[in-house]
């Protein structure tokens, strides 16, 4: 029986996408278990140009991540290759992929410096918000929501931080010439303290801004996720300036 | 739609837009007939990118061209991906719409490399239906690209020149042909680029692509092998296959492929000047009744 193209093209695929063939246990070991026909070299060599493709979409989304791995950096990359085999193309798919295998590694283990979770956290954010956002489905006159409905504005991305990273980011730029994954001073830029970020793309901006919030308005901010009428929060007699103050700044969207 | 064989007197001569080199790329727009734009880049890259895009609507003409499509994979084509792809192309006024002949993933597996297809009449076919749907969906003509391949597969029957032919021929597609792809091949693959160029039909091409890559040796591959990486000036080689090219092709459109060393802004403008010289001395051969052969070394 003839096999069918799809699960043919699964093996060149599967082949160069596992850790075997991008980092080679051994030449001889690696060319069995490439598929039957096809010259393992070249699979390999296809390997190793598709990870380092991948791992630029990944790096230019965690510059900072990346510098403060320091060390551990070849390792990550080597068990996140051998764990995570690509599924899409899109740079932020990618990423998102990186955040949830950091994430996962770092529940079994604290990352050192501690404050690189939330470095790696906001730099995830910061990719979210410059990603298009998701547009609106026409929705019929029944289920449109009422006039004076308000949500979250769809760009923005809440963040629950154990450190104040911000000015990691801030430094960004500053002397990026030198590895500074160890500098002391930059760890020390980092202060443990609960910070609430709200993160989002203005119109027409190339770089994502990101705002420290109050606890009340992170907490309105996270429940508004879809439409809603103000007047099912119990919120106090200031909740209709604050309403108002979180769409002057566009935090929240009002249905007119 | 903006016609960009009325501007000058041959091909229009101009870049890949890269986001990241734009405000260069704008300082510069002088250097450029035309700019190619990545499809791709307008859907995912963000509202600045697109929006820095959609601002040459008008400045410049623009054709498009995609890295998503995925033709090659054994699963019906994305459609809702497929109307994206012609509402951009309306946007941008392109003249046409190209993809390359390849696959990159299968359900669960994306390795965001261009990969072969098996060159045998079978797939050919489902090809072939494929090409259709997009004709259907895009109002502007399609061009398939050839890639390069470090790979073949065993089954493959056909050449790649006669593949393409049969795909293009059966739909009335174009063919961007990518001239380092081919230089590429030739060299790892050791076959005769010229021969491949003989047997494409005229004007079967309407855009061209250029870009220079380099030599990759690793311990586990039998001989050094080109990459296609799209990194440094275009090969000499590579322009002797163009003017080989154009003695029997009259492509619309020759774009510069730029993806590595982006800030080397000089070699850009100097390999378009390189190519500009290569379609003056075309014409000059042509006007003197002498045929242009080139070929690669």
């Amino acid at each position: 029986m003839v096999e069918r193209l799809l699960d043919r093209q699964v093996s060149p695929l599967e082949y160069p996408t596992g850790g075997g063939a991008i980092y080679g246990a051994s030449g001889a070991a690696v060319a069995d278990q490439a598929p039957p026909g096809f010259d393992p070299g070249m699979l390999r060599l296809e390997a190793c140009f598709s990870h380092e493709k991948r791992m630029d979409k990944i790096q230019s989304v965690f510059p900072q991540t990346f510098r403060l791995l320091g060390d551990a950096r070849a390792g990550i990359v080597r068990d996140f290759a051998a764990t995570f085999p690509p599924v899409d193309i899109s740079r932020l798919a990618n990423a998102r992929q990186f955040h949830e295998f950091l994430r996962a590694r770092w529940q079994e283990s604290l990352p050192e410096p501690p404050h690189l979770r939330d470095v790696a956290a906001c730099e995830f954010a910061f990719a979210m918000a410059r990603a298009p956002s998701p547009v609106d489905e026409e929705l019929p006159p029944a289920g449109r929501p009422a006039r004076g409905a308000i949500r979250r504005h769809p760009g923005i991305i809440l963040l629950s931080c154990e450190y104040d990273v911000r000015p990691v980011f801030e430094a960004q730029g500053q002397d990026q010439s030198q590895d500074q994954s160890r500098d002391p001073a930059r760890a020390a830029l980092s202060i443990r303290r609960e910070t609430l970020l709200a993160i989002f793309l203005p119109p027409g901006e190339q770089h994502p801004q990101t705002f420290e919030i109050l606890p009340v308005v992170f907490d309105l901010l996270a429940v508004l996720e879809d439409w809603t009428v103000p007047s099912e929060f119990v919120l106090g007699p200031e909740s209709d300036e604050l309403i108002r103050e979180l769409a002057d700044s566009a935090l929240i969207e009002v249905r007119l | 739609m903006i016609d960009i064989t009325n501007l000058n007197p041959g091909p229009a001569v101009g870049i890949g837009y890269r986001a990241a080199i734009g405000e260069w790329t704008l300082k510069n727009l002088q250097h450029f007939d035309v700019l190619e734009i990545t499809v791709d880049h307008c859907l995912s890259s963000g509202q600045f990118t697109a929006s820095a895009i959609y601002d040459l609507v008008g400045r410049i003409p623009m054709t498009a061209h995609g890295i998503g499509l995925s033709i090659g994979t054994d699963v019906p084509l994305d459609l809702a991906y497929l109307d994206k792809v012609a509402t951009i192309v309306e946007r941008l006024q392109a003249p046409a719409y190209s993809e390359h002949l390849a696959f990159t993933r299968a359900p669960g597996r994306d390795l965001a490399n261009l990969l072969p297809v098996p060159k045998t009449e079978a797939v050919a076919e489902s090809i072939i239906a494929k090409v259709r749907t997009v004709q259907s969906r895009i109002s502007v003509p399609f061009l398939l690209e050839n890639i390069t391949y470090l790979f073949e597969w065993p089954d493959s029957e056909m050449s790649d020149a006669a593949f393409l032919n049969l795909i293009c021929g059966e739909t009335g597609a174009g063919l961007l042909l990518d001239i380092e792809n081919l230089y590429v091949n030739a060299q790892n693959h050791r076959f005769d680029p010229c021969k491949f160029l003989d047997a494409l039909p005229a004007g079967l091409v309407k855009e061209v692509h250029l870009a220079g890559g380099v030599t990759v040796s690793q311990n586990y591959l039998d001989r050094p092998v080109l990459a296609d990486s799209h990194s440094h000036p275009v090969p000499d080689g590579a322009l002797d296959l163009l003017d080989n090219t154009l003695a029997r092709q009259t492509p619309d459109a020759i774009v510069l492929e730029r993806d590595d060393r982006l800030h080397a802004g000089d070699e850009i403008l100097d390999d378009l000047k390189r190519i500009r010289n290569r379609i003056a001395g075309q014409h000059i051969g042509n006007a003197h009744g002498r045929t242009a052969v080139g070929s690669a070394s």
